[in-house]
């Protein structure tokens, strides 16, 4: 991005960058409003320390902030050990130098940390599982597309810049398809719009894939090289008849087999996958059965066709100079943080430190972690601004903007690793995380030397060889530094156990305990669930437009754009529950209860129901209220759409 | 303004010999950059925008989809706004910007009534009208407007002056009305075929509401 300051170096306007081949020099909403969300006036400049009677906060000089938060962890080691220490970092705004608290817990002893992700990981280890590598054609490829089918997500508004390729594909003759049971803005432009039950894909695709070969539009030749397993995969296709798929996924037989056939026999096709059908207990194996239809039909290492999901090709740094790892170390999944919290013992969690991350509104369970949080003896949060999570804090320490310190970016759509330059000094007394994490490590007599004293030197021994002068092409311009060009396994090689495509996985066996052979199984809270007699219908919480989670939609840039949130729910629905459209209504389950207004929805499927992830503003629902903290079958994600509900007016 | 232009030849424009915006209604999201850009680039991030997007069907009635319409200023041939001014605050340039000059403004807010678009803005502060100037600071710099600039999914474009801008271009779409005759400079463009009926049946019920 180019970054206009005025006179007295502020940030006043943000404008996309013409020599970023992924965004074509354009910016979206959010891109443009980081103008103003650094100097907004809610921003946090300066430590703030919980009054003791408990009520609000008050100014703390750094000093004093960071010698009793060191006072209070030491004493908590000597008494509980380093593993009554929880922490619980979030992405931020994706740089290298993220990482480097390790530095200063590693050499506290240890901590009790978080594995897996909120996010995607179910997702790219069945990527992973099948294709060997999480990569993808580069995103100007889509346009060569002549049949594009988004699955699970919706990138009209969570990926303008991918959204315009598409747009692309179509005006020049590509047919779109969006499969998804909510109607986005990304459904609306599709020439073919499904809506399977949520939960169902494993199934539809499947059926897809039956189809497919029944009709015997495989690509043959490619499976005989390159296929692993695909014999047995072929014959549990024999469980998807179309009719039984139909019943699963409430798709009627005769779109099963029209989008079959279209992906079957158009070519190049390109299916998007989204995080969306990575949310629940079955996700990997959903995942893998999906990911399967682009090799089945000789999508693979083609241009304008593939597999896209996610593209870690910019993730090519050397790990980060880190001291050695304690022996004690314990970590717990991130989705299940709330009952850690309560049941961990030996030692159980006394303290938490949690940075570029919102838990206390965005994790499942969220009332619930919020009270574990509370119970805490000691809680820091590192934040820009405050949140439901910095609320419950006895320190609030003042972060730091992209803006506002040296780093290196990678992506997870295109291939670009791109240098961030410091285009402003921190305001206030806001200093850089790794300036915080020096100063602690300062107090606690640590060895320092791990944080980087020259930036730029550190993180050009990051980069791989020859560093030097690709740090000064990078500073120029983002780069591709895979060297893996522009179409995904063009080679035909697969990083797989057999070097083939994995139809059959034993990996996916040994590690995950899953069948060999992805198949359809229905969710514990799904379509075909007992536990719909009580709560018969399906929520959803996406994401939209204007907002990452609960970042940006506070922004005084961004109101007017927004959608307020709402409950979206069918007419059919809607009526016998008595909900009329603009009604406050209860959504509840036996986990927890939300009130807010219904917006009847023709567009979404019945039995489902949808409300907007993201606590931007007080009063705002908590959605995750309802959410399980389940672990998806695969790589430690979180479940966040497999929650059923019950509605009625209030 | 009736269906009769749905799949027709007819409202299909020639340019107008002025500069103006063309919209894409397939590519519009509604993601509202173009409103933002264009705050920031005129300093009225606290003040009413220039530019906005008004959606129709946005509460995704079964019967077509929801489209977006990102408009402003249209800068239009016969200005109604100049034509109402009684100080002559309004300048029609030879490029077609119509431009609106502050130190000449009473504030009699007479050309708010007169644009039939709601394009000029009464500024309560400062007692006087300003509207989009298709950034013609920029312009004059060889540069594009800063909503065009913004826009990710390039659904909203300039066409300089006296270019056409290809006979696709559509002078008007249904709901989009011009009733003062002022020619307005706004293009769009519109899916082909049965998606463009989609759109203006859409667009039809959306204004008979
Ligand atoms: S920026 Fe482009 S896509 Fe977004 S609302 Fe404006 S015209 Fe539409
Ligand atoms: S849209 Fe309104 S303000 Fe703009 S030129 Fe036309 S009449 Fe004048």
């Amino acid at each position: 991005m180019l970054v206009s300051l005025d006179e007295r170096d502020r940030i006043v306007a943000i404008e996309g960058d013409p020599e970023n081949p992924a965004t074509g020099g354009r910016v979206c909403l959010k891109g443009l409003a980081y103008a103003q969300r650094q100097s907004d006036p809610a921003r946090l400049l300066a430590p703030l320390r919980r009054r003791r009677d408990g009520r609000g906060f008050e100014p703390v000089g750094w000093d004093e902030a960071l010698e009793e938060i060191a006072r209070r962890l030491v004493r908590l080691r000597d008494e509980s050990g380093p593993l009554a220490a929880l922490y619980y970092e979030g992405s931020g705004s994706h740089g290298a130098l993220g990482g480097l608290a390790e530095a200063f817990w590693r050499q506290f002893g240890g901590c009790t940390r978080t594995h897996g992700d909120l996010c995607w990981p179910a997702g790219l280890e069945a990527t992973r599982l099948t294709y060997g590598a999480n990569l993808h054609n580069h995103p100007r490829l889509t346009v060569e597309s002549r049949l594009v089918v988004v699955w699970g997500h919706n990138p009209a508004e969570t990926n303008v810049h991918q959204w315009r390729l598409i747009l692309d594909a179509q005006s020049r003759g590509a047919r779109l398809v969006v499969i998804d049971p909510r109607r986005t803005d990304s459904t609306d432009a599709a020439d073919l719009h499904v809506q399977p039950k949520p939960g169902t894909d494993a199934a539809l695709a499947l059926g897809i894939a039956r189809i497919v070969v029944d009709e015997g539009l495989e690509d043959a030749a490619m499976l005989r090289a390159h296929a692993h397993g695909f014999a047995q995969y072929r014959a549990r296709l024999a469980d998807y008849p179309v009719q039984r798929v139909a019943e699963i996924t409430g798709v009627g037989a005769s779109t099963v087999r029209e989008l079959a056939l279209e992906y079957g026999r158009v070519k190049p096709a390109l299916l998007i996958a989204g995080f969306g059908l990575q949310r629940h207990h079955h996700a990997g194996q959903a995942m893998r059965a999906v990911a399967l239809l682009p090799a089945l039909t000789g999508n693979v290492g083609v241009p304008g066709g593939g597999w896209q999901y996610a593209n870690l090709a910019s993730h090519c740094l050397r790990p980060l100079p880190l001291p050695p790892e304690p022996p004690a170390r314990r970590s717990v999944p991130v989705s299940r943080l709330a009952a850690s919290l309560e049941t961990l013992d030996a030692p159980p969690i006394r303290a938490a430190w949690i940075e570029r991350a919102n838990p206390g509104s965005q994790n499942p369970a969220a009332p619930r972690l919020r009270r574990a949080l509370e119970a805490l003896d000691l809680v820091v949060v590192v934040d820009q601004f405050m949140t439901p999570t910095a609320e419950l804090a006895h320190f609030v320490l003042p972060a730091k903007t992209l803006f506002e310190e040296e780093d290196l970016v990678t992506a997870y759509w295109h291939p670009y690793l791109q240098w961030r330059a410091r285009i402003v000094e921190p305001p206030g007394t806001v200093r850089p995380e790794t300036e915080i994490w020096r100063a602690l490590s300062q107090r606690l007599g640590l060895d320092t030397s791990w944080f980087p004293g020259d930036r730029e030197a550190f993180l050009r021994g990051l980069l791989p060889e020859p560093s030097e002068a690709r740090l000064d092409e990078l500073k120029k311009r983002p780069m591709d530094l895979s060297g893996l060009g522009d179409v995904a396994f063009a080679d035909r090689r697969f990083p797989t156990p057999s070097g083939k495509i994995e139809f059959a996985s034993d990996q996916a066996a040994e590690r995950w305990g899953v069948d060999r052979i992805p198949g359809y199984v229905a969710l514990g809270e799904g379509s075909e669930s007992p536990l719909r007699s009580r709560f018969p219908l399906q929520l959803l919480s996406c994401k939209t437009r204007e907002r990452i989670h609960s970042q940006f939609g506070s922004l005084a840039w961004v109101r007017g754009v927004e959608r307020p949130h709402a409950l979206d729910i069918h007419p059919d629905d809607a009526g016998p529950r008595g909900v009329q459209d603009g009604a406050r209504v209860a959504v509840w389950n036996e986990r927890g209860r939300i009130e807010l207004r219904a917006r009847l929805t023709p567009g979404i499927r019945p039995g489902v129901v949808h409300v907007l992830e993201g606590r931007c503003h007080e009063g705002d629902p908590d959605v995750n209220a309802l959410v399980a903290e389940g672990v998806t079958d695969m790589n430690h994600g979180a479940t966040f759409y497999e929650c059923l509900v019950e509605v009625a007016p209030v | 303004m009736s269906g009769e232009h749905a799949g027709s030849a007819a409202g299909r424009g020639a340019r107008s010999p002025g500069a103006g915006f063309t919209l894409d209604l397939h590519r519009c999201v509604g993601c509202g950059a173009c409103v933002l850009a264009c705050r920031i680039e005129n300093g009225r991030t606290g003040t009413a925008p220039w530019r906005r997007v008004v959606p129709v069907n946005l509460v995704r009635r079964l019967a077509g989809p929801t489209y977006f319409l990102s408009v402003a200023c249209h800068h239009c041939d016969k200005p109604a706004c100049l034509a109402g001014c009684p100080s002559r605050a309004y300048e029609k340039r030879a490029d077609g910007v119509v431009l609106h000059h502050a130190e000449r403004c009473l504030g009699c807010r007479y050309c708010e009534m007169a644009c039939p678009f709601g394009a000029p803005q009464y500024d309560r502060d400062r007692g006087i009208v300003s509207k989009c100037t298709l950034c013609a600071p920029r312009l004059d710099d060889g540069r594009l407007p800063a909503c065009v600039t913004a826009c990710p999914t390039g659904a909203l474009q300039l066409a300089p002056p006296g270019r056409d801008t290809g006979g696709e271009a559509l002078r008007d779409v249904p709901g989009f009305v011009d009733p003062a005759g002022c020619g307005p400079s706004l293009r769009f463009r519109a899916p082909a075929g049965a998606r463009r009926e989609q759109l203006f049946r859409a667009l039809q019920e959306a204004m008979a509401r």
